[in-house]
């Protein structure tokens, strides 16, 4: 009995060191702290290599998605691109790093700035996001700009202390004005969203990943069938209001462009309540193809979402 | 955050923001500039790099061997500056523990130590030969000036009592 304890405990404690462990975060901010800034891009281009060995998994993942995005594309250069986006990734997450501990300055521009004149300005509404770019940063941003509340529901991560570490990173960066609540199955969650959003906060939903027990729906994705979580739509349904698209891409060292598309608005049509779900999640797909086929470096879904219908088969 | 990259075009080293403060720009110290960041980045991996060939590289061996040997010395490299920066990070821990440097910071206390074990490697540099005493002798004159910027600032700081 002792000996399975023993075993048990050892077993998480080297899961500290596994890919999407919590040891890496760790030194990521040891090294923010600790670190003068010109260091960063050569260790940085290192990183990148070590994971992109390493991480086996994600690296096989985005050149399957990449396939999908970039049809005819060579698989050989699939895995350079894959590199890049491992790289920009590398630097999404030290730069929300640099701002949650330094406080540094970060550049941006807006693009679709009325729409997101709307969002601050709704009273209550559902940003639907992806895994693209610096959402952890734009949540505390939009947080601080325009003075609002944010519940941000993410994918829950499959290390424990992990997902403890990016909660807190996120509720500091956020300097309390984003909550972070993670997407399982229980039903309680959306009823505690729902009376979020009645109380006027903002809502802010990945929507580009269904993992797990969560809802889902079909989507089309670059002529592939994909499983959105459904989440984001039934809420927008039962809550009556719309749902903003928003992606924070990351376009150069310490800047950013936000960009905001035309809120989706889901309505009741009197017909079956899956229709009115499905022209709203058709609606996002497109928007979320027009910015995945430019930004295709900065999709940061290390799972393969975009396999072709026959390759599912 | 700003809505401007103004902020970005300022430099962290003393040469460069002497230069901008000739050229009527902003000479405030930040961390927000790319090239300065690739390029300080890249000079000072260049110059353990360079040191560790020197000393490891033997000639005369075939080229693929030779090859081999640069490509694997650089993520050696990088193994060297972790740990380098593990040992320093203990080095400040202990001097801050003394009560020494206290006001410093940990970030401008590594730039410091970095500083000056890198300028050792530049200076065994200059005693090989050939292209390897132009790269150390390379670093060695930047310190040099960016020392030299260094005291023009803080005099003009001084003279013009200037809190920038």
């Amino acid at each position: 009995m002792r000996r399975v304890r023993v075993q048990r405990s050892s077993r998480n404690w080297l899961r500290r060191f596994a890919v999407r462990g919590v040891f890496w975060r760790e030194c990521l901010d040891w090294a923010i702290i600790n670190l003068p800034f010109y260091f960063y891009p050569v260790l940085v281009t290192f990183w990148t290599f070590f994971f992109f060995f390493f991480a086996a998994p994600a690296r096989r993942a985005i050149v399957a998605n990449l396939a999908v995005i970039l049809p005819g594309s060579s698989r050989a250069i699939n895995h350079l691109r894959a590199f890049r986006t491992l790289f920009n990734f590398a630097w999404t997450i030290s730069e929300a790093a640099i701002y949650k501990l330094n406080r540094e300055e970060f550049a941006y521009q807006i693009s679709g700035a009325p729409w997101l004149d709307q969002l601050a300005a709704a009273p209550g509404a559902i940003v639907l996001t992806a895994h693209m770019g610096n959402y952890d940063l734009g949540a505390a941003l939009f947080a601080r700009k325009f003075n609002r509340e944010i519940r941000m529901v993410r994918a829950p991560e499959p290390d424990r202390q992990t997902a403890e570490h990016l909660s807190s990173s996120l509720e500091q960066t956020g300097e309390g004005a984003v909550k972070v609540d993670y997407n399982t199955a229980g039903a309680l969650l959306s009823f505690d969203l729902l009376n979020a959003i009645r109380r006027g906060e903002i809502v802010s939903i990945q929507g580009d990943r269904a993992e797990g027990d969560v809802g889902q729906i079909d989507g089309r994705l670059f002529g592939t069938k994909v499983r959105l979580p459904n989440g984001p739509f039934v809420l927008a349904l039962a809550a009556g209001v719309p749902i903003y698209p928003l992606f924070i891409a990351r376009s150069g060292y310490r800047s950013y462009e936000i960009i905001v598309r035309e809120p989706i608005a889901v309505v009741r049509s009197g017909q079956a309540r899956e229709n009115d779900l499905a022209e709203a999640v058709a609606k996002w797909c497109t928007v979320l193809e027009e910015l995945l086929a430019n930004r295709w470096d900065q999709w940061f879904a290390f799972t393969p979402l975009l396999l072709s219908d026959e390759t599912k088969h | 955050m700003k809505q401007s990259t103004k902020e970005l075009s300022r430099f962290y080293f003393s040469l460069p923001r002497i230069i901008a403060k000739i050229r009527g720009s902003d000479p405030r110290r930040a961390e927000t500039n790319a090239i300065e960041a690739w390029a300080a980045g890249l000079l000072f991996y260049l110059i353990s790099y360079v040191f560790f060939v020197a000393q490891f590289v033997p000639r005369g061996l075939r080229h693929w061997q030779t090859a081999l040997l640069l490509v694997a010395l650089g993520f050696f490299v990088w193994l060297f500056w972790l740990l380098l920066l593990y040992i320093n990070s203990l080095i400040i821990k202990l001097l801050h523990s003394c009560g020494l440097f206290r006001t410093l910071p940990s970030r401008r206390a590594q730039s410091i130590l970095l500083g000056i074990a890198t300028t050792a490697m530049a200076g065994a540099l200059l005693l090989r030969g050939s292209w390897m005493r132009g790269v150390g002798l390379f670093w060695l004159l930047a310190v040099g000036a960016n020392l030299a910027s260094a005291l023009v600032l803080a005099c003009g700081r001084n003279a013009g009592g200037d809190s920038k």
